[in-house]
């Protein structure tokens, strides 16, 4: 069993610009011009699904990302969707659990990333305490913590929560997750939203007293402030094109950073990008610019825009906000018409060469102060074999110049999972043993 | 009908053990009249003016609904904490068995009201108020709220493109007054869904038999939102009460079926 009994060894956590693969979960196969009759959340009409090609689509998600982990990422990263046809992910630590199984058992040393169970949509938070720290203990000390609010649609229409109340149910829902993961004895908890009379959970994260804490966002002001008040990573996507809007939003996290007191350590932000490389940039855009452009059509652009802000979710100062404008606009709110070209040049996705991809990344991650860097590579209808090939080329070819891009200014990552070199030594003890059996 | 505006005063009460400044609205002279808002706030429409004439109408603004203060709704924990701050603002104002008259969500609100309170009101008046779930004739508030806005005026009027119809929903034409209204509109229908999300089913209809007082219920044979059949479902569990649906109207009764909804209110507070 070639893999099995391989002696793992924790690489020392040297700071280097960390490189994950990010996934979501699409069903591959949705029918052309989806978008134009149909919201691809909460009623998205499931009878455009083949069951065979379900499965194939939801297995390949995951040996797509097992390759990843094999293929020399950093960290593998899913997140949640409910009722959704771009990211069938309902519990995202299912997966997230698969991928740290195998990981664990070939030895691989890879973080496991989980982008978010959705704090202000949950009605079990105690549930995600006890997920997130089995797969800190199953990931030998390797875990994530993704902790977003939640999208309007997910929380306020497919969980139902009511609008004004998802802020509310994630400030008590952290708070309390954090607190079950260190505390040293039961305790009772007589929340707004949540009472128990004996907090107790089994098991606890081998990280203590937390796995390192991400949230994503859109990059408002009062989601900034929390993440750098609470010293957490923040993550920002590139679904609205960091050409339009990095400048802005990532000046905003940097300049309240400084406001408040906070070091330029470039580990304190991540950022999620969708990439796809090929040998030239020619072949690149044959073989990806259908599946970028038909994903991102019939996925976020299906999304009607009502669902991404229902009535409640945002106080009136930040609707007037939106509504005024004054900032650039994303690409988020016209996916449903997006051209291959307008995805490429917003940067929603970089698609090229080694060499073409390789100089955007560098470019926009220094610009920007990135430490923690997630790739997308896979969208929508894309086989497996063509993400593999991806995979493949960014961590051959790309990958090794981006490491090294803040070496010359000496930060420690400390958002990173530290990992626990006695847990990695018992898993490898154990298959070693059942070997021999 | 006029639509001349009588002259409106706000009075606020500090109530709710002081974590609430409850905004009231108050106009006209005489027995006292409380009227509940619907789902997107209060507006101060041409039947309060009409109601005002003979009576003083006290309008309150649902908790997080009042310019300025949107914390407020955090206040109000849940629909039973709501009906007993409206209590509370009733004894506050020093109300004696004021006439309770709502609309839609309002009408939930005053529905409650006076089956928690049997002895609140003196007459209850109930405008295609929501609080009753049946599976064959599904309320779709959800899709309502979440969905289009182009979609809105299907839900709320028999003829949509009407010029009452659209006077209703008209916003300012100065763009700063109409962004602020935007807003403002969009987070008072998220402080009243908090009470009424997904479905807004408190279990009124196990204590609409304990309203006391007599009733008058009405609906639009159209309504779009709250089907008419729960124009039978309030008149058969509230004791002697009297049912008016009219016809050509949807559920803004009062929009569509201006002189109707007022000649059979009026009748009815008068009587």
């Amino acid at each position: 069993m070639v893999g099995w009994c391989k002696t793992p060894s924790p690489a020392p956590k040297e700071a280097s610009v960390k490189v994950s693969m990010f996934e979501q979960v699409p069903y591959r196969y949705m029918p052309d011009g989806f978008e134009n009759h149909n919201s691809s959340v909460v009623t998205a009409p499931y009878q455009v699904v083949d069951p065979a090609r379900m499965t194939e689509s939801l297995f390949s998600a995951y040996a797509e990302l097992l390759h990843g982990a094999r293929a020399g990422f950093d960290g593998i990263f899913v997140t949640e969707h409910s009722q959704s046809s771009y990211d069938i992910s309902p519990n995202p630590t299912l997966l997230a659990s698969a991928v740290a199984c195998a990981a664990r058992s070939e030895g691989l040393d890879v973080a496991i990333g989980v982008l978010g169970r959705s704090l202000g949509k949950t009605r079990e938070p105690l549930k995600i305490a006890e997920e997130y720290a089995l797969l800190d203990c199953l990931s030998g000390g390797r875990l994530i913590a993704g902790f977003p609010v939640g999208l309007s649609y997910d929380a306020n229409l497919n969980a139902s929560i009511p609008a004004v109340e998802t802020r509310e149910r994630y400030r008590e829902h952290r708070e309390l997750i954090l607190r079950a993961w260190s505390a040293t004895e039961p305790f009772p908890w007589n929340g707004r939203f949540e009472k128990y009379g004996q907090v107790n959970v089994w098991p606890r994260p081998i990280q203590q007293p937390s796995p390192p804490v991400w949230i994503p966002g859109t990059g408002s002001p009062g989601t900034l402030r929390d993440i750098l008040q609470n010293d957490y990573v923040f993550v920002y996507l590139s679904w609205d094109g960091p050409k339009l809007t990095g400048r802005e939003v990532f000046d905003r996290y940097w300049d309240l950073a400084e406001e408040m007191g906070r070091d330029r350590n470039p580990y304190r932000l991540a950022f999620l990008q969708v990439v796809a490389v090929s040998e030239t940039d020619e072949r690149a855009e044959q073989e990806y610019a259908h599946h970028l452009q038909a994903h991102y059509r019939s996925g976020l652009g299906a999304i009607p825009g009502s669902a991404f802000a229902v009535a409640g979710y945002a106080e009136p100062a930040a609707i007037e906000g939106m509504l005024r404008g004054g900032g650039p606009e994303g690409m988020l709110g016209r996916m449903k018409t997006a051209t291959f070209k307008e995805l490429v040049d917003s940067q929603v996705a970089i698609v090229g060469s080694p060499a073409t991809v390789a100089d955007q990344i560098q470019a926009f991650v220094r610009e920007f102060r990135i430490g923690n860097l997630l790739v997308m590579l896979q969208n929508g209808s894309m086989p497996r074999d063509l993400t593999e090939k991806n995979v493949s080329l960014f961590t051959e070819q790309v990958l090794p110049r981006l490491r090294p891009i803040w070496d010359d200014e000496g930060w420690t990552n400390h958002w990173w999972p530290r990992g626990s070199q006695a847990a990695t030594e018992v898993v490898a003890g154990a298959a070693a043993s059942g070997a021999e059996a | 009908m006029t639509t001349s505006a009588i002259a409106v005063r706000e009075e606020t009460l500090e109530i709710w053990d002081g974590r609430l400044k409850l905004r009231v609205k108050v106009a006209g002279d005489g027995p006292p009249v409380l009227f509940f808002h619907p789902l997107p706030g209060l507006a101060w429409h041409p039947l309060l003016d009409l109601l005002a004439q003979e009576h003083t109408v006290y309008a309150p603004e649902h908790p997080g609904t009042s310019p300025g203060d949107p914390k407020a709704i955090e206040q109000v924990q849940t629909f039973t904490e709501l009906l007993l701050v409206y209590e509370e603002a009733v004894r506050a104002l020093g109300l004696d068995r004021p006439a309770v008259v709502g609309q839609s969500f309002g009408g939930m609100v005053a529905a409650d009201l006076a089956a928690t309170f049997p002895a609140l009101p003196s007459r209850l008046v109930l405008l295609a108020p929501i609080g009753l779930w049946r599976d064959d004739a599904p309320i779709p508030l959800m899709e309502m709220v979440a969905g289009p806005p182009e979609d809105l005026p299907g839900y709320l009027f028999a003829h949509p493109d009407s010029a009452a119809a659209r006077a209703t929903l008209a916003l300012p034409e100065d763009p700063d007054l109409m962004v602020k209204a935007i807003a403002q509109s969009a987070w008072n229908t998220g402080c009243t869904t908090k009470f009424a999300w997904p479905i807004a089913d408190h279990g009124l209809g196990r204590r609409l038999h304990r309203v006391a007082v007599p009733t008058l219920v009405v609906w639009g044979r159209e309504d779009a939102l709250v089907p008419v059949a729960y124009a039978r479902e309030f008149g058969d569990r509230i004791a002697g009460s009297r049912v008016e649906v009219l016809d050509d109207c949807g559920h803004v009764v009062q929009v569509d079926q201006p002189e109707l909804t007022w000649a059979v209110m009026n009748e009815f507070l008068a009587g």
